[in-house]
């Protein structure tokens, strides 16, 4: 579903720059894989590629292939034309986001957030309800974001990154604000919608323990220090996975 | 994809509005701002269109500040009439004859005295009659002011018996009409007891008047003679009048004072001083000549006494053969007048009273000095010039040259109306009356001071309501200049406070609004964001103020009920005005939200996945 052959991004702050390199990545239908790191080591970077709200510096391959049609779609033609409109049609139309502290909007109420990626997309929300059930945060819809504790949050941010059928979910920390039980019930859900529906999720942790069980791959970083000047980080698949299944 | 687009299309506004919503306290400051600056403009725009509306609509609506009338009375030419008629600004214009002397007697009912009223020309699209409920007379109709109508106590429909009287050849001379009332003005048109006829009429009935026949009426006359008119008389008495005897002397006379006569006077008259053994008294009317029929009913009263009268004439503008102003002495007398002033007879004889004829219109006494004595040509500069050359008939004692006190009076007449010498040369003629005066209407009050201005130019003064129109105009630029200063420092705070919240809130919005572009909105669809903000606080603000603004108006246009007319306002708006301020807050609001637009396309999705 995405490929990615030979991808650079290159940061300069200053004097020091960064560069995330990625050979070769590659996402299947379905398919949950990790991005394990320490902060620090552009695993955020690479999701904001993934994302396609940053713009690779250079690629060999950045294709994006719609799971359903099979329609494939170069996002780094797309970058370099210039059509920010039609990155952002493929982020509504087959993304769905978790981010760490959620994300959500502050003025609607869960029902309405968890309704909001499928009103961007202009599709029709799943049953909201039952999707709320599966996560235990039924009793939660009228109220607002801001009446809520971290973990809801969380699990309202999931319910609203499948509500409108995404083919790829990418989650950026996501149990980073709560305990490690929490965290781990938060991963199973995700992992278990995931199934469910068919999606692909990349989830990005620094807490390898917590997504090894549930997580058929995982991709890490090398970082290196080239010169005083530039960092280089290189990911590649993670070695001794210890799959679910 | 146009179900997709419009979808987003409307999800932008919605989720606009959802913010504004859970952030009620801040809206609710920022609606109560904007009503605090658009409230009291929408106040100060109503009082100064509600004042400025009911002081024009007092002035539009009422004919009499459209008016433009002539000042003083002079001679104008039937080409003037078309000329100043094609002009812009006029809309209705007719010449008259004599302003305020156009008289018709009534005969209200049968055994009542006759009442003299003024008769006014009028014709088509006359405002004065059309926008007082009248209707414009026809051949035989008559409109009346209201003041005329109560005096005679008519009512529309019915008719009114008129009557015109002339003195001929000192016979008194009447034809009698019957008019019908074809309508009653309403009380403004005017205090006074006037009637309204077409302007035919009022020509035929002036010359009628003087004189002249109107054949179509089938009244008689012929070209007549003119009267006599002087400026004053001496009277010499050989014993002085008590105070009672000079009141009685002047009562029914219509001569007005009766005064010491200066010795001056009596010395340009007589040629030498009073003598001791006379009193001589002046008479005269301020503003107005003697007639000959005055001064007889004087003297009738003095009967019995050894009197004599001697009317003079000082108001003439005469001119010689060399074009140098001439002045002549006015005498007739009897030989026992003569003899009892102690002056040389005068071969014409004793005063007649009637207009000069053959000696007394030819010949001259030349001065004691001109030697030989000629023929003398002299030049009336009167309402039309008039030329006459005298026949000398012998000497005079004074330095002035001497006439018949009938061709001077008869000259005097002609310094008011055009007269002409008979086609014989052994008369004057009277011509007939020309345009003395003008009704005319401009068409608003905005046109009065240009027709004003044009009219001075040419020389003729005019009394119109200028200055109230003047001081209404004046006061609507003042006010407008006024209301725009003020409006501008209102909008100016008012897209200020718009501008600055706006911005504040897309930067306080920052992360929603990255939340939203990661969710797949693009640039475009972010950029309505505080668009559709700025407008709904304006709409809001508008609301508001409106409300506001209806509530202080009741107030204001009730405290003021006293002052104003049933159907005016102090303080009012027209719906033209309501959607303008409407349509320009909006606009406003649109245009100062544009800045926070932009800032709004510059966020950047990913900040939404860092900015924890």
């Amino acid at each position: 579903m995405f490929r990615l052959e030979d991808v650079r991004k290159h940061r300069a702050q200053g004097d020091s720059a960064f560069e995330l390199q990625v050979p070769s990545l590659e996402i299947h239908p379905g398919e949950m894989i990790a991005v394990v790191g320490e902060s620090g080591c552009g695993k955020s970077t690479l999701l904001d590629l993934l994302a396609l709200v940053l713009r690779p510096t250079s690629s060999q391959v950045f294709r994006f292939t719609e799971p359903n049609t099979g329609h494939s779609v170069d996002a780094a033609a797309l970058w370099a034309g210039g059509h920010e409109d039609a990155l952002a049609h493929l982020r509504r139309a087959h993304m769905g986001y978790v981010l760490q502290t959620g994300g959500l909007l502050p003025f609607l109420d869960v029902r309405r957030n968890i309704e909001l990626s499928a009103r961007v997309s202009g599709r029709e929300p799943v049953a909201v309800s039952e999707l709320a059930s599966q996560l235990g945060i039924d009793n939660c819809l009228d109220r607002m974001p801001a009446a809520l504790s971290i973990g809801q949050r969380q699990r309202v941010a999931i319910a609203r990154a499948v509500a409108h059928g995404p083919a790829l979910v990418l989650a950026d920390e996501p149990t980073a604000a709560v305990d490690k039980a929490r965290g781990a019930q938060i991963m199973e859900r995700l992992a278990m919608l995931a199934r469910q529906q068919g999606t692909a999720v990349v989830v990005v942790t620094h807490d390898r323990p917590l997504v090894e069980p549930l997580v058929a791959r995982g991709y890490g970083f090398a970082v290196s220090a080239i010169s005083d000047e530039l960092t280089v980080s290189v990911c590649r698949p993670l070695e001794r996975w210890k799959a679910a299944s | 994809m146009t179900r997709h687009v419009s979808n987003l299309a409307m999800l932008v506004p919605r989720l606009a509005a959802a913010q504004l919503r859970s952030d009620w306290i801040l809206t609710l400051c920022l609606v109560i701002a904007l009503a605090a600056v658009i409230a009291p403009l929408l106040v100060l725009m109503g009082l100064k269109q509600g004042t400025i509306e009911t002081l024009r609509e007092r002035l539009v609506e009422d004919p009499v500040f459209r008016e433009i009338r002539p000042a003083q009375t002079r001679e104008y030419a039937p080409e003037w009439f078309d000329a100043l008629a094609r002009r812009p600004g006029v809309e209705f214009l007719t010449p008259t004859i004599l302003p305020l002397s156009s008289v018709l007697q009534v005969l209200p009912d049968a055994g009542k005295k006759a009442v003299v009223h003024d008769l006014v020309p009028t014709g088509p699209g006359d405002p004065l009659l059309l926008e007082n409920g009248g209707r414009i007379p026809g051949d035989g109709e008559v409109v009346l002011s209201s003041d005329a109508a109560r005096q005679l106590n008519v009512t529309q429909g019915q008719a009114l018996s008129v009557r015109v009287t002339r003195a001929r050849g000192g016979v008194s001379e009447v034809v009698e009409e019957e008019l019908e009332v074809v309508s009653v003005l309403g009380a403004r048109a005017g205090q006074l007891a006037r009637l309204y006829a077409p302007l035919d009429y009022v020509l035929d009935v002036e010359a009628y008047k003087e004189g002249f026949a109107a054949p179509e009426r089938g009244w008689p006359g012929s070209t007549p003679e003119p009267h006599l008119s002087y400026d004053g008389a001496l009277l010499f008495l050989e014993r002085s009048l008590s105070p009672v005897e000079r009141t009685g002397l002047v009562i029914n006379t219509g001569i007005v004072h009766l005064t010491d006569a200066s010795a001056t006077r009596v010395e340009a008259m007589i040629g030498r001083a009073l003598p001791a053994e006379l009193t001589a008294y002046r008479l005269s009317t301020p503003g107005a000549t003697l007639r000959p029929s005055q001064l007889r009913a004087l003297d009738q009263k003095l009967r019995g006494r050894q009197r004599v009268l001697l009317p003079f004439v000082s108001e003439l503008a005469l001119k010689g053969a060399d074009g140098q102003p001439l002045t002549l002495l006015g005498r007739s007398l009897s030989e026992k007048e003569a003899d009892f002033l102690g002056l040389e007879p005068v071969p014409w004889g004793a005063a007649t009273g009637e207009a000069p004829t053959g000696e007394r219109l030819r010949a001259f006494l030349a001065p004691a000095s001109a030697t030989p004595p000629g023929d003398l040509e002299v030049t009336l500069e009167g309402a039309v010039p008039l030329v006459l050359v005298l026949e000398p008939a012998g000497k005079a004692t004074g330095e002035l040259p001497v006439v018949s006190l009938e061709l001077l009076a008869a000259l005097r007449t002609g310094m008011e109306r055009p007269l002409t010498l008979s086609a014989d040369g052994q008369a004057l003629e009277m011509a007939r009356g020309g345009y003395r005066g003008f009704r005319l209407y401009a068409d608003s009050i905005d046109s009065v001071p240009d027709l004003v201005q044009a009219l001075e130019a040419q020389g003729i003064e005019v009394i119109a309501e200028a200055e109230a129109i003047l001081r209404i105009q004046v006061l609507d630029a003042g006010l407008e200049r006024l209301f725009r200063l003020i409006a501008l420092l209102g909008i100016s705070g008012g897209t200020a406070v718009l501008i600055a919240s706006l911005y504040a809130a897309v930067e306080r919005l920052r992360r929603d609004l990255g939340v939203l572009r990661l969710l797949g909105l693009a640039r475009r669809h972010v950029f309505f964001f505080p668009v559709v903000q700025g407008v709904l606080i304006a709409s809001m603000g508008l609301g508001a103020s409106l409300a506001a603004y209806l509530g202080l108006a009741t107030a204001i246009n009730r405290s003021f009920a006293d002052a104003l007319l049933p159907g005016e306002r102090f303080c009012t708006l027209s719906a033209p005005q309501v959607l303008l301020a409407v349509a320009a807050t909006l606009l406003l609001a649109g245009m100062a939200s544009l800045i926070a637009a932009w800032r709004a396309t510059s966020i950047d999705p990913a900040e939404a996945i860092r900015d924890h």
